[in-house]
């Protein structure tokens, strides 16, 4: 009886310690017990001089050199403290499992007080309630500089829930040596998909593969920029699915095509990367990013060429959007919305991107690249750049598209059969 | 009962440590992932009561049934291999050769590499272009190049080749320990008498291994219920679902679509599963488990 009153003891002790736990949580870190709820919205005389106390920033390895970045962050941090008198906690956080550090620091009342999102995110989040509106501490904040396809991502239902710092431009990269040996030039590279249909074909003739298809990863770099071209969408703001409409079959049409045709590899129903085949020169361009110019340039495998993002009836791509968010549960919303605010401006825009080799966002940032011409290019064509699918279930829906894609490509379902299934499947997500 | 108490007071006090993190990090969220099967919880904010909302969902979730039964597949190709290439490593390190030390350190490898790398590394061989290795292969042979991960027929078996070649090394590790605690005068009475190599394998050394058998099946099941690395690094549950393990769609809930609650009702599904399967086999596999 003793030793089961013991072991009782011991749970009870147990129990205590948890429950201390929880307790010294909410004291000792001061956020809002309500959590919810949205804070008191501060005074204009706040914003401008009241702001004290610190804040905790998240952000994320943007390059492999930490030094240089590191340098860049305790300049911008330093502008910041200075200008504020606000003391920056800055957290480096690993890209692997953000969404469970972040989700499970928020739920614990003891997250960041400013992260860094991307578009998939935001509108998920903003949703569900979890993120501050900026919008009352932006009066006379110059929103205007700001590239407007990079503002698409961080708006949800009229309200601002984030400020871009960086951007991104997909298109095609070419490899000169393979344009020659199909007899074709640099210089006139395609436009349009008819035109692309044709170089494939000579590019497949010869041996090549025309392009790369990533269908094990996001549908941001495959179906989508062929959507958004061909002049269709995937689901409205208004919960409308476009996906199997004329323009959105016609997509899928030509993504099976592309398949059937050899003109992509035969894995590219769920790979991942065709870098081996694009660096052995087997591939007559790839889409790529600022990420894969600086990769192309430092290892100097062949020259190549960028062309402008594709049209059919529309010429768009895709180009991720990076942006600062603060949670609604912040202890300081007027110095989280400062920080983002100093962290987006365009000094700081110039110093973050110069050395992670991103497109700025604000148009005056843009000339960091005025000497390196495909960097340069690339900013230049954020103008066509969509970031993605601008819905609370935009991540959620992806992966039932992407099985319909590729149930497509392993022959199982034609075009229109895996737009309208991929249509019935989101209606019975949103449905849900 | 005081003397008692006296005797193992100290033992008691050592044990406080271990049963207070087994108390927060444990218990805690296992009770409080029950109770969030429960409700709707949009991770900032109050959870709101539901009911039975989301078990009711688990059980038309078409998805959630696919992941299991790719699961349930996953572990028919997994157990028994890894079970059997572990006892086959542990019989040639223990058979005395001269480079014993040699092949136990190559076979355990793969247990201490990371998981990240050992993936990497099975996507280029199993690259379903002729850029893969295994492709490049079988091409000499005259085989077409075949898919591997982006067949829906060949994925999973691929997933769990590297499961095994990652888990074997470990499984070697337990029937080598048990192995080397089998009585050698059994063995030696079983030559006197003639019997083969095989016979004496057979009806002597593989039955004693019994509790092995039994410890390595109860972790293999569990550690292939469990499935999750491999999917996410390599196919991301394709193509058309066919290696989304219910593991894997657990996550897909719970982090990509915030679905929480949905995701604490899989996790219970999974934790029964596993459940049921451990009564099972201890019930066939662990009976006379001490009886040598």
């Amino acid at each position: 009886m003793r030793r089961i009153g013991f072991f009782l003891l011991l749970l009870l002790l147990g129990a205590l310690v948890v429950g201390c736990s929880a307790s010294d949580t909410d004291t000792g870190t001061k956020k809002e017990e309500t959590g919810g709820e949205k804070p008191e919205v501060v005074g204009e005389t706040e914003k401008e001089a009241g702001l004290s106390g610190e804040i905790t920033v998240w952000a994320h390895p943007f390059t492999g050199d930490q030094e240089t970045e590191g340098a860049m962050w305790d300049e911008v941090i330093a502008s910041y403290e200075e200008q504020t008198g606000v003391k920056v906690n800055f957290e480096q956080i690993p890209w692997a499992n953000r969404d469970q550090k972040v989700l499970t620091a928020l739920a614990a009342n003891n997250g960041p007080d400013v992260f860094y999102v991307i578009p998939d995110q935001m509108p998920q989040y903003a949703d569900a309630g979890m993120l501050l509106a900026l919008d009352p501490y932006l009066e006379g904040f110059d929103i205007d500089d700001f590239v407007d396809t990079a503002l698409v991502s961080t708006t949800w239902k009229d309200e601002l829930y984030g400020l871009p710092i960086l951007q991104e431009a997909y298109t095609y990269l070419y490899n000169v040596d393979v344009i020659k040996a199909i007899g074709e030039d640099p210089a006139n590279l395609p436009a349009t998909w008819e035109e692309f249909e044709k170089w494939a074909e000579k590019a497949k003739d010869k041996g090549f593969y025309a392009t790369s298809f990533q269908g094990g990863g996001s549908m941001n770099g495959t179906l989508y920029p062929f959507l958004w071209q061909a002049g269709g969408d995937v689901i409205t703001a208004d919960n409308e699915v476009l996906i199997n409409n004329e323009a959105g079959v016609e997509a899928f049409e030509f993504i099976n095509k592309m398949y059937k045709e050899g003109w992509i590899p035969k894995d590219s129903i769920t790979a991942l990367e065709h870098d081996a085949l694009w660096e052995g020169g087997k591939m007559l361009a790839v889409q790529g990013s600022g990420i894969s110019v600086s990769r192309m340039l430092s290892q100097d495998l062949f020259e190549f060429v960028i062309a402008p993002p594709m049209k059919n009836k529309e010429q768009l791509t895709y180009g991720t959007t990076g942006m600062f968010v603060a949670p609604i549960n912040t202890d300081n919303p007027a110095a989280a919305a400062e920080f983002i605010k100093v962290v987006t401006n365009s000094d700081n825009q110039k110093k973050f991107n110069t050395v992670t080799q991103y497109i700025p966002t604000r148009e005056s940032a843009k000339d960091i690249f005025g000497e390196q011409k495909y960097l340069a290019q690339l900013a230049d064509y954020t103008q066509f750049a969509l970031p993605g699918v601008i819905h609370p279930e935009g991540r959620t829906i992806m992966p039932l598209i992407q099985a319909e894609l590729q149930t497509m490509m392993e022959g199982k379902k034609t075009p229109k059969e895996a737009a309208d299934a991929a249509a019935k499947a989101i209606e019975g997500k949103i449905g849900k | 009962m005081k003397r008692e108490w006296n005797r193992n007071a100290i033992v008691y006090i050592f044990l406080i440590p271990v049963l207070v993190h087994f108390l927060i990090f444990q218990i805690y969220p296992f009770v409080l992932s029950f109770y969030l099967t429960f409700m709707d919880w949009k991770v900032i904010g109050d959870p709101e009561f539901v009911g039975l909302k989301h078990w009711k969902y688990f059980l038309t979730d078409r998805l959630a049934w696919k992941a299991i039964w790719n699961t349930v597949k996953f572990s028919a190709y997994y157990i028994v291999p890894t079970m059997g290439l572990g006892l086959i490593l542990a019989l040639i390190i223990n058979s005395g050769v001269k480079t014993a030390g040699l092949f136990k350190g190559i076979f355990f490898l793969p247990v201490v590499t990371s998981f990240v790398i050992i993936a990497g590394i099975w996507g280029w061989l199993f690259r379903g272009t002729e850029a893969g290795m295994i492709n490049y292969l079988l091409s000499f042979i005259g085989i077409e190049p075949q898919l591997f991960l982006s067949n829906s027929s060949q994925a999973l078996a691929v997933l769990a080749g590297l499961s095994i070649f990652k888990v074997a090394g470990s499984t070697m590790i337990y029937y080598f320990a048990g192995l080397q605690s089998i009585d050698r005068q059994l063995y030696e009475a079983a030559r006197i008498d003639g019997a083969s190599s095989f016979k004496i394998f057979w009806t002597i050394t593989f039955p004693l291994l019994r509790p092995i058998h039994f410890f390595v099946a109860i972790t293999t099941t569990i550690g292939s219920f469990q499935i999750f690395d491999s999917a996410y690094l390599l196919t991301g549950g394709g193509p058309n679902y066919a290696t989304t393990t219910i593991v894997y769609y657990l996550y897909e809930q719970g982090f990509t679509s915030l679905n929480l609650s949905y995701a604490a009702v899989l996790s219970y599904v999974l934790f029964f599963i596993i459940l049921v399967i451990s009564l099972i086999q201890r019930k066939y596999l662990g009976q006379e488990s001490n009886n040598y």
